[in-house]
């Protein structure tokens, strides 16, 4: 009996600890928070992401901005979850010091990468459009560089699947917020930016060194760029509830 | 110059190009060959005349010859070699350019012309005495490679000018600019040949070009076997800078660097920046300070790398980073077990093994070209056709018409190459593949054709293919074939030699004309090959049946290689003299046919028919031929099989037969049979059928005339064994001396062997005992007789004892083994004489006894008397000792100092509401007291208390932890002297709870009547209830001080276990009661339950 009863009490409490916002006075709702969390648990996210990387564009007739917001929004925190992820298993590739734990260079930036820094001040400033054509910029340009760095670590650790597949997987989800993005900007009116080479001239006499280095800022800014992202969506969905 | 420059970008063509030839040597001209020697001077000299002519050479050609002479304006010599023919060279100054002289002395001579005051000078001249100095060699093109960090030097040996062809040595000097420190002094030798030649020398540097300035100078040494003089050195060339314009970031250098392992590199950083550390991966390294802030650190020993390369980080003082990779690995190893064969003869496939890893991977992996070089024909490997189970394999397009091949595999990686050839006939390389669509087709019944599909261009030879014949239940067989070959075509084969309707599986390989390897097997294909006739007819018998009216013909199912095929049913013909009849046809599952004949002799035939055709007859004579009485022999098996034979017979013409079956089972005796050829003399019988210990029949029959005859006629056990019953036996008569013994056959079934005789086993022993366990064991009370007369079925023991138990033991024998016993215990007749006297001395004897006692008794009773019972007075009759004799018997309740038994008494008591006292039995609950578990924990706050607890002396023998009230004296009043404090207390409050008797009103019994009534109710404890009774059970009891009694027996230590009395019978039956309210010792005696 007090066994049981023990088991109980703990369940109850990592419950509402974790879903503490969601709980209220109501048992039937508390219920149902209680089902929707053990569901969470069991459905694995990579069965989520399929629908959610569908092409939104079905419709031609304009529609509300609440669903394509909530579409990209629930990509961007799934890809949020695996950021980190990606730049420790290429760290762990390029051997040391790179691979070595806590290594960290924020002072290495690349040109043609915008970086995802910016005052608190000028980002909440920013219009809707701004916000989402910077993002659209920067998930552009990010894409085009995963595709560069999965060409180098091609070269450099040919034997290694897992990283490039994870760098492949990137860079299809970066393509996948890149829709929904264009999604959200046509459901809203705006212009979508016409898609450039930011890249430019690809620098393919770029020494090894410098390949590692560039990899390094690539996942990491694709990183820094979904944080911000995720902030991006969250304040646009807010002001368009469903 | 072109010619020269293109050499530079191509080092590898240098010493190819070494001896260039140069048309125009003319330039060498300009530089010169200085030397200063001294040339003795012949004659002694005079004041103002030229003095110390030196002479030297550059190009041994011509010879600078100069002295010393006094000043003076407008001096004019003639300088003049002797014995040259005079020949005289006028000069203007000190110096003069003579054409070089023939070894030996010359003499010469200066003469200044107008100088009147100085005279003639004279000197001799050696060759010996000339020192020879080439000019400084000129470096016509200086260029680095920064790539490589390699620098490439460029320079024209001028060996026009020389006479003679000769070696030279260069020296090159290389060192850092700033520092000057030599880095490296290297020589290099090339020889002239009379004409101009422009060399390269290149250099690699450990450090790369770009971290420091490096300056290279030259010069040579010309050895000229021909000149005698002096050789020497030229003097340096100036310096020529190789130099780079740093960028203003930091970069390390050299980029991505491929090493081998183990070896040594040095990497530098080019910055402008102050640089605090360097790492290789994250070891620190000693900074080596170059010119600037360029760092550089030399790393030895270089171990493996990983896949992605080995990091070296430069951090600046600013935290900047710079950095570079390099990978070190291992030059390819030689390809291992480098074979080739082809499938098709369209394809060759070459597989190998790659031996060590390279620890190199991408760009830097190792790459492979596979190179014929009959055909000059190449194959490159792809990565994308990655190894197989660690073996490389690499197509390569057969070229018509080219049997033989020679292939070299070419492994070759950055750090190196390496390679493995093998010649080979690709003709005797053929490993064909599997073959398909492997089919087989019926050609009759004995014959098969089989074909299959081969793919590949074997037009131009045959193939060997080997065929695998598969019989169920048979040993397999291997057939070789060779067959012609085709282009992508089928192949047929015909396999004959096989058996009608059998089941075969074939498989086939294949392989070339000249034996390389067999291609797999292809899965095997069943074919069963299609009927035939049966090829005999079935093995008959013939019987006939008890009324000898029928004959029961009985064959036997041909066997499978004789049936060739199903067979569906039989054909049974007879004929006579006059007619034939046949049977209508008989199903395939009946091996037997009954015919009514009559006494005629018939031929009797048995065809057996299958779907293509039947069978030859098989025939049988009807005809039984008398025989002689025969005897009945006995025969026993070995193994499986008895064996039988006979004496030859020329008269048997035609087969003999055997035919046996169980004795004794039922129906006519033919189980099965056995031909034998006429001319044989014996048979073995065998038979799946024999069991152990059974008995067959076998008669054996030959055959005449057509008619067949009974010859022997044989018992036979393939193996006897014990038998499994005893006789039975029984016993006919007895005496007191002899017993006869009768007992009978045992049944054949359970004699299980040919009879041997019998075991008579007797000896004394009743039933029960266990003495004749040991029967065998030889005891020399049992005797045995073995009874090997078959026919004797009585035996008479004799010289028994009489009255006597006599265990008898009866068992049967066979050559398989002593059978069970059968016992009787048989006790032999009395012997009456005996008896009576046995009865008849024992009762004389006792009484003689008795006589001769009562005569001695009488003679001497007096002393007797004395002795054993003498008189005793008896205090019976003394008178003193009868007082209060009334007293004594009139009342037995008055004794002195009777000891009572002492009882405990088991009490509890519980206090209750109720005003008239309770006094409880432990394990009785007060029904009073409602709620046993608040009183458990209200304790002595409630007002029902335990008025009396435990005493600390416990009886263990009594109910569990039952209290008892002990009266240690009845006189000094009760005083429990373990009842606790508190009750105390709550005792005068309620008034209630055990009180001693000692307390109860004393005054009467009579108050008492009333108050039973009270006491019922409440279950107090009420043994003054009983007082009446009790009086006369127990007079010492406290109580019985108000009892009339007048005699109260004081002092007695004595207790009252009045258990029954406390008990109220109505509480006995209340269910409540049982319910269980709360006292310790409920407590205690209520656990074990829970």
């Amino acid at each position: 009996m007090g066994h049981v009863c023990t088991k109980i009490m703990k369940a109850a409490r990592v419950i509402t600890e974790k879903y503490y916002p969601c709980l209220g006075n109501d048992f039937h709702t508390n219920k149902h928070v209680c089902e929707i969390a053990h569901l969470m648990k069991r459905t694995q996210a990579p069965l989520g992401l399929l629908s959610l990387l569908l092409p939104p564009f079905s419709a031609a007739a304009p529609i509300s901005p609440a669903e394509p917001i909530r579409q990209a929004y629930s990509l961007a925190l799934y890809m949020q979850k695996n950021t980190s992820t990606l730049l420790q298993t290429y760290l762990q590739y390029q051997g040391s010091p790179f691979s070595d734990p806590g290594f960290s260079a924020p002072e290495l930036q690349l040109s043609s990468l915008p970086s995802a820094a910016v005052s608190f001040k000028t980002w909440h400033a920013l219009e809707d459009g701004e916000r989402l054509s910077h993002a659209q910029g920067a998930f552009l340009a990010l894409t085009q560089h995963l595709q560069l760095v999965g060409d180098d670590q091609i070269d450099l650790n040919p034997g290694s699947p897992i990283l490039l597949a994870q760098l492949g997987a990137a860079r299809l989800r970066a393509q996948g917020l890149l829709g929904n993005m264009a999604a959200i900007m046509t459901a809203l009116g705006l212009p979508i930016p016409p898609e450039e080479d930011t890249l430019g001239p690809v620098p393919f006499g770029a020494s090894a060194f410098e390949r590692k280095c560039r990899g390094y800022i690539v996942t990491r800014e694709y990183g820094h760029w979904t944080d911000r992202a995720v902030r991006d969506l969250a304040l646009l969905k807010a002001k368009y509830p469903a | 110059m072109m010619d020269a420059s293109f050499c530079v970008g191509r080092p590898s063509w240098m010493a190819d190009r070494r001896r260039m030839k140069t048309s125009s040597g003319f330039q060498w001209l300009l530089s010169s060959f200085v030397l200063l020697y001294v040339v003795n001077q012949v004659n002694s000299q005079k004041k103002g005349a030229p003095h110390d002519l030196t002479c030297t050479t550059s190009n041994l050609r011509m010879w600078d010859c100069s002295w010393k002479a006094p000043a003076g304006h407008g001096a004019l010599y003639e300088v003049c070699v002797v014995n040259r023919f005079n020949s005289c060279y006028p000069s203007v100054k000190t110096s003069i350019k003579i054409p070089a002289l023939s070894p030996g002395d010359h003499e010469v001579t200066i003469n200044p012309l107008r100088d009147v005051r100085s005279s003639i000078s004279k000197f001799v001249l050696n060759e010996e005495n000339i020192s020879f100095i080439p000019d400084a060699p000129e470096i016509l093109n200086l260029s680095a490679d920064f790539s490589t960090s390699t620098i490439h030097i460029k320079w024209n040996d001028k060996g026009s000018l020389f006479p003679h062809h000769s070696n030279v040595v260069w020296q090159f000097k290389i060192l850092h600019k700033e520092r000057m420190d030599i880095i490296t002094l290297v020589t290099h030798n090339t020889t002239l040949n009379g004409k101009d030649t422009v060399h390269h020398w290149s250099w690699t540097s450990d450090l790369p070009l770009e971290c420091a300035t490096h300056s290279v100078r030259m010069r040579c040494y010309v050895d000229d076997p021909h000149f005698s003089g002096h050789k020497e050195w030229s003097n340096w060339t100036p310096p020529k800078n190789i130099s780079w314009s740093p960028e203003p970031q930091p970069k390390a250098l050299p980029l991505d660097r491929v090493l081998l392992v183990g070896s040594d590199i040095t990497i530098c950083c080019v910055t402008r920046e102050k640089i605090v550390s360097a790492l290789v991966g994250n070891k620190p390294y000693p900074l080596i300070h170059l010119e600037g802030e360029n760092i550089a650190i030399k790393i030895h020993d270089i171990s493996p790398s990983d896949s992605s390369g080995t990091n070296v980080v430069f951090v600046t003082e600013t935290t900047n980073m710079c950095g570079t990779v390099f990978f070190a690995g291992y030059p390819p190893d030689i390809p291992q077990n480098l074979s080739c064969e082809t499938h098709d003869l369209k394809e060759i496939l070459c597989t190998w093994s790659p031996g060590r890893v390279t620890k190199l991977v991408g760009p830097r992996d190792t790459s492979y070209t596979l190179l014929e070089s009959f055909s000059g024909k190449n194959a490159t490997f792809k990565r994308a056709e990655d190894p197989q189970n660690g073996s490389y394999q690499l197509f390569f397009q057969i070229i018509p018409s080219q049997e033989i091949y020679n292939f070299t595999l070419h492994a070759r990686n950055p750090l190196g190459q390496s390679e493995s050839t093998v010649l080979l006939n690709i003709t005797e390389r053929v490993h064909p593949h599997t073959p398909t669509s492997f089919k087989v087709k019926d050609i009759n019944s004995t014959a098969v054709t089989l074909s299959w599909h081969l793919s590949g261009n074997f037009a131009k030879s045959n193939l060997l293919c080997q065929i695998e014949i598969n019989r169920s239940n048979s040993v397999q067989e291997l057939l070789n074939v060779t067959v012609r070959g085709a282009e992508n075509s089928s192949y047929l084969v015909e396999v004959g030699k096989l058996n009608p309707y059998t089941n075969y599986t074939f498989r086939i390989r294949c392989a070339g004309e000249s034996f390389w390897k067999w291609s797999s097997w292809t899965t095997g294909e069943r074919h069963l090959t299609i009927e035939a006739v049966p090829s005999k007819g079935p093995d008959t018998w013939r019987e006939w049946s008890s009324d000898g009216k029928n004959l029961i013909i009985y064959w036997k199912p041909l066997p499978i290689n004789e049936a060739n095929g199903r067979i569906l049913s039989y054909n049974v013909s007879y004929s006579s003299e006059e007619e034939t009849q046949s049977l209508s046809e008989i199903s395939d599952r009946q091996h037997k046919a009954e015919l009514q004949l009559d006494r005629n002799d018939y031929i009797i035939s048995v065809v057996a028919k299958n779907s293509v055709g039947s069978s030859p007859p098989s025939r049988i004579a009807s005809m039984e031929l008398p025989h002689d009485k025969l005897k009945t022999e006995q025969a026993v098996g070995i193994g499986n099989e008895i064996f039988l034979s006979w004496d030859y017979d020329p008269n048997m013409t035609c087969d003999y037969v055997i035919k046996w079956c169980n004795s004794s089972g039922p129906g006519p005796c033919l189980m099965d049979w056995k031909k034998v050829p006429s001319n044989s003399t014996e048979a073995v019988i065998e038979s799946d059928q024999f069991r152990p210990g059974v008995r067959y029949s076998f008669f054996l029959y030959g055959c005449k005339n057509q008619g067949y005859q009974l010859l022997r006629s044989v018992i036979g056990y393939i193996e006897e064994l014990a038998p499994v019953v005893a006789p039975n036996f029984t016993v006919e008569d007895t005496s007191s001396d002899s017993i006869l013994v009768k007992w009978e056959d045992i049944p054949v079934e359970e004699l299980r062997g040919f009879l041997r005789g019998y075991l008579f086993y007797f000896g004394k022993g009743e039933r029960g005992t266990s003495k004749m366990r040991g029967l065998e064991s030889g005891r020399s009370d049992v005797k045995i007789k073995n009874i090997t007369d078959l026919n004797q079925k009585t035996l008479r023991i004799a010289d028994l004892q009489g009255k006597t138990s006599y265990h008898l033991v009866l068992r049967a024998y066979t050559d398989g083994g002593i059978g069970p016993e059968k016992s009787m215990y048989v006790v032999t007749k009395e012997n009456s004489v005996g008896l009576i006297i046995a009865i008849l001395i024992p009762v004389a004897v006792a009484i003689m006894v008795g006589v001769v006692t009562s005569v001695l008794c009488y003679r001497k009773r007096e002393w007797i008397k004395e002795t054993f019972y003498p008189d005793i007075p008896n205090p019976e009759n003394c008178k003193a000792l009868q007082f209060q004799k009334s007293v004594c018997e009139g009342n037995s309740a008055l004794k002195t100092l009777e000891m009572n038994p002492c009882t405990p008494n088991n009490v509890e008591v519980l206090e209750s509401r109720s005003v008239v006292p309770k006094i409880e039995d432990t394990e009785i609950v007060s029904p009073v007291t409602e709620h046993p578990e608040e009183s458990s924990e209200a304790d002595a706050g409630n007002p029902v208390v335990v008025s009396y607890c435990p005493p600390i002396i416990e009886e263990g023998d009594e109910a569990g932890g039952a209290s008892q009230v002990v009266y240690i004296d009845v006189q000094s009043m009760y005083q429990p002297q373990a009842k606790p404090e508190e009750e105390q207390e709550s005792e005068p409050a309620g008034g209630s709870g055990y009180k001693p008797q000692m307390h109860l009103p004393v005054t009467s019994a009579v108050e008492e009547a009333p108050a039973d009534d009270d006491l019922d109710k409440t279950a107090g404890y009420r043994p003054q209830a009983n007082v009446n009774t009790w009086n006369l059970v127990s007079p010492d009891s406290p109580r019985s001080t108000d009892s009339n009694s007048e005699l109260v027996s004081f002092g007695s230590p004595c207790s009252i276990n009045s258990r029954q009395f406390l008990i109220p019978p109505k509480d006995e039956d209340s269910p409540k009661s049982s319910g269980g309210g709360w006292s310790f010792t409920n407590f205690f005696q209520n656990k074990p339950n829970d």
